[in-house]
């Protein structure tokens, strides 16, 4: 059984503007992240995969379906928009039932997956809260739900954590590493954390183009002799911003301690081990990008 | 399965409530769940007064005079009366025109266009010693509301006075309507000289045994029951119906955009042939539902009042589903089709529009009652009048032609509805976003023409 989604030369135009360049990538089982900022692209590539956006050309298969093929795709799948609600008067247990339903479930199946899927997202004693009673995380784990109904073999989510606070967000991760065991689970976000703690295989998108493509640990390779710290005095951290591209920085009375991206090692800085934002930073950072990619013959 | 969640969603939603409580109310008020104050009576020899009503006919020897008449007085002062769309519109035509309108009425009365120009045209028609109008013929009454009507042994006997108008002996009623459809076709349309609007200048009082043969189509052909239904149905179909549905249809398809389900529901594996049709399925069954509760309920209370008599009690069931149904349907699928198309409420606009026009088309002749493209068809006639069922049978046909038109319409509009949503499902249309752009992008290259 092909358990893959192979994407080949895709662009997707809006209009005249073009939003994806030329994509081709490669997303076998298990977690893989999109990384990249908001309006790079991620949104409209998952879209495209979840049927609900036309290509311009290239080549999509999910599963060796070719995704032209909606209606079969459609019963593979599971989507998580990034924006997405439930009738507010329904109660989880009525959306969930509306959902199956639409799912294609017959009644006996509607019945032990939905307990079943309750029971994982740990939604079962909400079962008769109204929709909209539920908290952001409640309702993104029931968006988890309704999109795991089918059993799909491909499992698409869109900014899942964006507005959770910290203990969801923990979990929220943990419930999509312990779906993807089987699935093919594409996560699409901007927050680094969310990478770093659940993906192995990675791109990052920038302005409609993948700019990485390939493992968390090729990517902080990537990275290694160029990122530094230093401790200097606040006054002159106004000149320091400028020189640098700084990642991270805290204060300690008079002191900054700062974390940077640079080619070189300055006077007073000592190398240090790079994290995924550094290396994502670095990615971004347009002169980087392309005198990184010179050198080791990265993937535009 | 679907199906019955849809139903429920639909029935358990305020709006559906108020669209409840809006057809109870608009029914209440116009008297439907009285109707036992309204009882079928045989007529007896002698009347009501020595009357048993009127009925229009276009007997030409009423018809000519009369329409002669109002057309002289209309011409006079360049001010006629028509009513093209439903709403009434006074019309003053140009020179030419009227010069084209007494070119009619000197073929109609034998005088010159000359004539007329010069004699009738600024006179005060109603002032009665301006000119004589010579109706003719020997059997002719003018009522008092104006109409003529054939009397017994009354004779008519107007002396000239100043001028004397009278339709020409010779001109046959064939040319006489040919005259009256080119008056009609220089104001416009929808005036009171078109041809099917002219037997409203024959009234003519019904005589007892034309009085009790209505009585006796109410028995065997409404069934008494019949007749009930179909009056409830030309007032639930012009008061209600044909518009209420239309926000029940709005309200759900804008739920999934407002609910922010719309990603999710386009992902799942139902096809958008089957998920709209259950939905416009649901939704007149829906709106249906409360309309055959209150059709059996305003029929009920007459029931008691023919025991012993032959009832149809399947008259308002068959009336709901015949009459009402499609007007329930059009309505819904205009809902579905301009929300989908447009994600706005613009439908609610678009059949509000429509109704208005639809009833402000009134029930000025039987046959405008029945017109292919009336949204409700009208018969307001009750048991007083013995529910005039041979128009109901002479119109049958007409009846049915618009009928299948509206549900035919709808089912196109349905599928039009199927493919936008497809359309949408594969972010091939983006809804408003895309109608926004086309008119956008014709802006410019309007902008871009005029630099």
């Amino acid at each position: 059984m092909n358990n893959s989604i192979e994407i080949k030369n895709l662009n997707k135009f809006y209009g005249k503007k073009q939003a994806l360049y030329d994509i081709n990538l490669s997303i076998q089982q298990g977690m893989y992240g999109l990384l990249g900022r908001n309006g790079a692209g991620k949104t409209t590539l998952m879209k495209t995969l979840a049927t609900l956006l036309q290509k311009k050309d290239g080549e999509i298969t999910v599963c060796g379906v070719p995704i032209e093929n909606a209606g079969e795709i459609r019963k593979i799948i599971g989507y998580l928009p990034q924006e997405f609600s439930m009738y507010p008067s329904m109660n989880v247990g009525e959306a969930m039932e509306y959902l199956a339903i639409l799912s294609g479930l017959n009644s006996s199946e509607r019945k032990t997956r939905i307990d079943a899927l309750l029971k994982k997202v740990n939604l079962t004693e909400h079962r008769n809260k109204k929709v909209k009673a539920l908290s952001g995380g409640m309702k993104r784990r029931l968006g988890i739900a309704q999109a795991l109904l089918n059993n799909p073999r491909v499992l698409i989510v869109d900014e899942p954590t964006a507005g959770l606070d910290p203990e969801e967000r923990v979990r929220f991760r943990n419930l999509l590493s312990e779906i993807a065991e089987d699935k093919i689970v594409i996560l699409s976000t901007h927050i680094v954390g969310d990478i770093e703690a659940t993906c192995e295989d990675i791109a990052i998108i920038n302005e409609g183009r993948v700019i990485y493509n390939g493992t968390v640990d090729e990517l902080l390779q990537t990275a290694e002799g160029r990122v530094f710290t230093m401790t200097a005095s606040k006054r002159e951290l106004p000149q320091l911003k400028r020189q640098l591209s700084i990642t991270s920085m805290h204060t300690q009375g008079n002191k900054v301690h700062i974390r940077f991206i640079a080619d070189t090692l300055m006077q007073g800085a000592k190398v240090c081990e790079p994290n995924i934002e550094d290396a994502y930073m670095l990615y971004l950072h347009t002169s980087g990008v392309r005198d990184i990619l010179g050198e080791i013959g990265g993937e535009w | 399965m679907l199906f019955v969640r849809e139903i429920k969603k639909i029935v358990k939603s305020i709006p559906y409530l108020i669209f409840v409580a809006a057809i109870i109310i608009g029914l209440y008020s116009q008297g439907v769940f009285r109707f036992d104050k309204d009882p079928l009576q045989e007529p007896q020899p002698g009347g009501v007064n020595g009357s048993y009503g009127y009925r229009y006919d276009e007997i030409p020897q009423m018809v000519m005079p009369s329409a002669l008449r109002n057309l002289l007085s209309e011409f006079s002062n360049n001010n006629y009366t028509t009513y093209p769309i439903g709403f009434m519109k006074h019309v003053k035509l140009g020179e030419g025109e009227q010069e084209g309108m007494a070119e009619i009425l000197s073929e109609i009365t034998g005088s010159s266009k000359e004539t007329i120009l010069r004699e009738v045209v600024g006179i005060d028609s109603a002032g009665s010693d301006n000119y004589t109008f010579q109706i003719g013929g020997d059997n002719m009454q003018q009522g008092e509301d104006g109409n003529f009507t054939i009397g017994s042994d009354a004779k008519q006997h107007n002396e000239p006075e100043k001028l004397t108008f009278a339709v020409r002996d010779d001109l046959e009623y064939s040319r006489f309507r040919e005259l009256m459809k080119q008056a009609d076709d220089l104001l416009g349309g929808g005036s009171k000289y078109a041809p099917d609007s002219l037997s409203q200048y024959g009234t003519v009082p019904l005589t007892y045994e034309e009085a009790k043969e209505r009585y006796k189509l109410a028995l065997n052909s409404d069934q008494i029951t019949g007749g009930y239904a179909r009056l409830f149905s030309d007032y639930a179909g012009a008061m209600v119906l044909s518009v209420l549905p239309v926000f029940l249809a709005v309200i759900l398809c804008m739920k999934d955009q407002r609910a922010k389900m719309e990603a999710l529901i386009y992902t799942k594996k139902m096809s958008g042939v089957k998920l709209t049709l259950i939905r416009y399925a649901a939704l007149v069954i829906a709106a249906m539902l409360p309309v055959v509760i209150l059709s059996y309920l305003s029929n009920m209370v007459v029931w008691g009042s023919y025991s012993g008599m032959r009832l149809d009690y399947l008259a308002p069931l068959k009336y709901d589903l015949g009459w009402l149904m499609p007007s329930v349907m059009i309505s819904t699928a205009i809902g579905m089709f301009l929300t989908e198309l447009t994600d706005t409420p613009i439908a609610v606009a678009v059949q509000g529009l429509w109704w208005m026009f639809d009833i402000n088309l009134g029930i000025k002749t039987v046959h405008s009652g029945y017109s292919l493209f009336r949204l409700a068809p009208r018969h307001n006639v009750g048991a007083k009048a013995w529910f005039k069922t041979q128009d109901y049978l002479d119109y049958f046909q007409n009846l049915m032609q618009n009928r299948f038109l509206m549900a035919g319409i709808s089912l196109l509009l349905v599928i039009f509805t199927i493919l936008i949503y497809e359309a949408k499902r594969k972010g091939k249309f983006g809804g408003n976003e895309s109608i926004k752009r086309v008119f956008s992008n014709f802006r410019n290259r309007k902008n871009q023409s005029q630099a």
